[in-house]
């Protein structure tokens, strides 16, 4: 079989080589690495047509560090303290995903506590990128006050699980076989405090954002994106979920404590930027109900089962685990030679495979479109180069 | 004008490969084109605009939700938390003395070798002990991972974050207040003066460090600096 | 007619004064006349720093105030450092801002974009000369003044269109580009709003529009004409000022600061300090136009409570009331997204507009049976 990769090189010069009929002129323009609304380092080269988008060529690679080639010299425990600089607004996620795969390939027993403070601290950090994910598509749109309420809440979550852990985003907490540290005596007393306080705050959210017409017209049917399109790209979390495909490991395959506990999982009907933000908002919520079930029954017992200077060796062969991060999927994959350290490693990183998406909804918007569909993709660029 | 109806949220459970998941769906109002529908739209449109201000008045009205800290202003009040990680410290008992025996576990825990550990043949003991245990703030990342690791509970993590200087190469610390056995070998010595034989000082800045015995344009002298802790 | 019994006449403001109107022009004039060489050389000098001094003066506070504004608003305190609660922030920006390198791109059109900041300054400065700030206290009265600051406004677009060629830069363009649509279009109700107003009050002169409020704002005394006017004014100069909801121009999240994406130092001080006089030159257009302009505030019958409201000084209450407006803009800034341009266009075309002539045959209707109050 022939696969032909064009490459960029050739893909503007191909369309600036077509002889226009119209008046009119395509023109490209580079969208990034430095633009407010792309969230980071990425390039878009976009092909416009005055403001109507025609194409959208991802340019991917500015902040590549290398993570799974350097994860092939570290421990398993050193690379869980890379995964925090991936998707860092879900550091302890992430965390987990190695945590998991290294525990089922080297079967390293947990407990109910750990496994109940890891679902806690996991839904924590998933309501605080979601707010994040819901102010900066406030500033992404033009409102830029959603930012800093979305700020000021998100600090307190980091400033409750910083008590604990000691750090604000690069957590580094889920190490295999347990926890870091154990929780602090304070730290179910802030979680239910500030859980009181963000009910009525979110409701706040959707007063000044989610009802806002402004916003309502520049979300709803923009960036439409069905469910058939969204599994050929691969798109999971709430990107996969907002066109109707209720997949959520967290339902479909549970883990940690989310097979014990009640939620739904938000979806959309349409798959367009509406459903995007909206699953976001409704997801805070069912987060918020598991933290509410899960934070007065931690059980008792230890908090690390394998002493964090022991030899961890996982056996030869391929393991993979996946868990549900703030944005999506996140695989982790191992080859092992049965040493200290992986023959080869891989993340299947949510972000890269949302980002594509992005090409198949921008052609035939405008640009402001195209900004809201990034920002409703919720894109973490390190999480994408890795 | 469309506008969404937000009790439309329904909640019904959807099959996903023959497994049942409860499922919640976002509003999604339809849009109203009869000319009878405009009015009550403009309507609900003039009403949420409305609610969107007062949320931003209310905010205007009570300086009292201002979250913002003045941080250089408020450095003698701000407290971190007691876990914070920031620098990374000895453990000393009431008599000076640390626990670390040099066993380099914390070196071979370190992802990013911010931790480079010199032993020497103690002049007194004879035995293995620390000579110079420097650790490099720049290239540190905080994972404390080396804190956890340490079979004798010899380092900690501080909360002292600031750690803003002018030249890269201050932040590469030597930690150990001085170069000699840990605290449980040095009881085992009875006298006190071979005790303090054997405890020869180190400074923060000393030999290994690149510092030792330079000095920058605007930064003291090695010698009139002392340890900030 | 009978729609006068229908409100018991003028409520709002009853009280029934006449002021003298004397402009810095007239003064001078007046001296020349007198052939009072220095008197005509004072008051033109005058009439020449206080413009000047306005702009200065307008630039600081209002940069001040929403930086400060926007701080609260957003749970924040805004600058804190310059001075007593950073009151000195503006001024230090200004001075930063004097003492940039001024950077020009190299592939620029050189004149042109030299030119745009100093156009697009010098078309809010004109009108700052003509706006009736108080009885005494305006630089030139025209006969024409409402055409006058129509046709000077208009003026900015060209800066800004300017601006955003002259940087060659994709991005500039396209803000230049949909500034241009957009300020061109919602000039059209500005104007038509505008055009309601001389309608009912049958002048073009400001200060004349003023005096015809003596018995009541027209924003009271209009029926529904006047509030819908105002309605329709207040979105059109919100669009062509390019502030939040209608920033496209500028759009951060979309363009990267739009035409002013090239512009440094000095250059872009000018454009800063434009879009913020601009904005007190819509808000005290708005309160000539609807509420009175430096009329105080007075109730039918309280006879008590108008003396009170006669005391303040008529600049004050110019002042007052512009503020709010401004502070109304800020406030919408801080609170409201973006459109999306083809939405802003089709505000414009599809209601603004059609509104503003079923509204502009309202008021020639009223205005010819008469039955405004």
């Amino acid at each position: 079989m022939n696969v032909h990769v064009s490459t960029l090189d050739e893909k503007t010069r191909s369309s600036l080589a077509i002889e226009s009929h119209s008046e009119t002129e395509e023109y490209f323009i580079n969208m990034g690495p430095q633009h407010p609304s792309t969230h980071g380092v990425l390039r878009l080269i976009l092909k416009l047509d005055g403001e109507t988008v025609r194409e959208v060529i991802p340019v991917l690679g500015y902040i590549h560090r290398s993570i799974e080639k350097i994860s092939e010299y570290s421990t398993y425990r050193q690379i869980v303290h890379l995964t925090d600089r991936m998707d860092y607004l879900s550091a302890i996620m992430n965390n987990w995903a190695v945590a998991r795969t290294v525990e089922k390939a080297a079967e390293i027993e947990t407990n109910e506590r750990i496994e109940s403070i890891r679902t806690i601290v996991s839904e924590l950090e998933r309501i605080h990128s979601h707010q994040l994910g819901w102010g900066v598509l406030g500033m992404d749109m033009g409102a830029f006050t959603p930012f800093l309420y979305g700020f000021r809440d998100r600090e307190m979550i980091t400033d409750i699980l910083e008590e604990t852990i000691g750090a604000r985003l690069t957590m580094n907490y889920i190490q295999p076989g347990g926890v870091m540290f154990d929780i602090h005596p304070d730290f179910v007393r802030k979680v239910k405090e500030y859980l009181a306080y963000f009910k009525p705050k979110l409701d706040e959210y959707e007063d000044l954002l989610s009802g806002n017409p402004i916003l309502q017209q520049r979300l709803r049917n923009v960036g439409i994106m069905d469910a058939e399109t969204a599994l050929s790209m691969g798109a999971t979390g709430p990107v996969l979920r907002a066109s109707r495909v209720p997949y959520d490991l967290r339902k479909i395959e549970p883990y940690g404590m989310y097979g014990e506990v009640e939620f739904r999982v938000a979806i959309g009907t349409a798959g367009d930027c509406w459903d995007r933000y909206y699953v976001r908002i409704e997801e805070m919520r069912q987060s918020m109900r598991i933290i509410e079930q899960l934070i007065d029954n931690i059980p008792e017992g230890k908090f690390l089962l394998k002493k964090p200077a022991a030899k961890l060796t996982i056996p030869e062969g391929r393991h993979y685990s996946q868990i549900e991060t703030a944005r999506g999927v996140l695989g982790f994959y191992i080859v092992s030679e049965g040493k200290e350290t992986p023959y080869r490693a891989y993340f299947r990183t949510p972000n890269f495979h949302n980002l594509w998406s992005l090409t198949a909804m921008a052609p035939g918007g405008r640009v402001g479109d195209l900004v809201a569909i990034i920002s409703s993709l919720d894109l973490v660029i390190p999480d994408i180069d890795r | 004008m469309g506008f969404v109806n937000f009790e439309s949220a329904k909640e019904s459970s959807m099959d996903f490969g023959g497994l049942p998941v409860e499922v919640v769906e976002a509003p999604r109002g339809a849009p109203s084109n009869t000319v009878l529908g405009t009015l009550p739209n403009i309507r609900k449109v003039l009403f949420s605009l409305f609610k969107g201000m007062s949320i931003t008045l209310r905010y205007l009205l009570h300086p009292s939700t201002v979250v913002t800290q003045q941080y250089p202003e408020n450095r003698n009040e701000l407290k971190m938390f007691d876990r914070y990680r920031a620098r990374l410290k000895f453990t000393y008992n009431e008599a000076r003395e640390h626990h670390c025996t040099g066993c380099l576990i914390c070196e071979m825990v370190c992802p990013n070798a911010s931790i480079i550990i010199h032993n020497r043949k103690g002049p007194v003991t004879g035995k293995k002990e620390i000579d110079h245990f420097l650790w490099r703030w720049d290239i540190c990342t905080f994972c404390n991972a080396c804190v956890v690791a340490c079979p004798h509970n010899a380092l900690e993590m501080t909360g002292n974050f600031e750690s803003a200087v002018y030249d890269r190469r201050l932040l590469i610390y030597n930690l150990n207040a001085y170069a000699g056995p840990p605290a449980n070998a040095l009881k085992k010595i009875e006298d006190p003066e071979e005790r303090k034989k054997a405890m020869e000082a180190r400074d923060v800045y000393c030999e290994f460090t690149p510092m030792a015995g330079a000095s920058l344009p605007g930064i003291a002298p090695l010698a009139e600096k002392k340890e900030q802790d | 007619m009978d729609m006068l019994d229908f409100f018991p006449s003028s409520i709002l403001q009853a009280a029934d004064t006449s002021w003298q109107t004397v402009t810095i022009a007239q003064r001078a004039s007046s001296a020349f006349r007198d052939h009072d060489l220095s008197g005509t050389i004072g008051y033109l000098l005058l009439g020449l720093l206080f413009t000047a001094g306005l702009l200065t003066v307008l630039g600081l506070v209002l940069i001040y105030a929403e930086r400060k504004l926007a701080g609260h608003f957003q749970c924040r305190l805004g600058p804190m450092r310059v001075g007593w609660h950073g009151i000195l922030q503006s001024a230090a920006d200004g001075l930063k801002l004097l003492l940039k390198e001024d950077i020009v791109p190299e592939n620029a059109d050189k004149l042109l974009h030299l030119g745009a900041p100093v156009l697009s300054l010098m078309a809010t400065v004109l009108t700052l000369a003509i706006l009736p700030l108080s009885p005494t206290l305006q630089v030139v009265d025209l006969n024409i003044g409402v055409i006058y600051v129509t046709a000077v406004t208009s003026l900015g677009v060209l800066a800004i269109l300017i601006a955003g060629w002259s940087s060659n830069n994709k991005w500039s363009l396209l803000g230049a580009m949909r500034a241009g649509a957009q300020i061109i279009s919602y000039e059209l109700s500005a104007t038509l709003s505008l055009l309601v107003m001389v309608l009912l009050s049958g002048s073009l002169q400001l200060s004349e529009i003023i005096q015809s409020q003596s018995d009541g704002w027209w924003i009271w005394k209009s029926h529904l004409v006047g509030v819908i006017a105002f309605v329709t004014f207040l979105i059109s100069t919100t669009a062509e000022l390019n502030r939040t909801p209608f920033d496209l121009p500028e759009g951060e999240s979309e363009l990267t600061g739009g035409f002013h994406t090239e512009y440094s130092g000095l250059r872009f001080a000018f454009f800063f300090l434009a879009e913020f006089v601009n904005m007190f030159v819509a808000s005290a257009l708005i309160v000539t136009l609807f509420f009175g302009g430096w009329m105080p505030f007075y109730i039918g019958g309280w006879d008590g409570f108008n003396s009170i409201m006669g005391l303040i000084p008529p600049g004050i209450w110019f002042a007052g009331k512009s503020a709010f407006f401004i502070f109304l803009l800020m406030w919408f800034r801080w609170t409201f997204p973006r459109l999306r341009i083809d939405q802003l266009m089709s505000l414009e075309w599809k209601i603004l507009l059609p509104v503003g002539f079923i509204n502009i045959f309202l008021a020639a209707l009223i205005v010819l049976f008469e039955w405004h109050f």
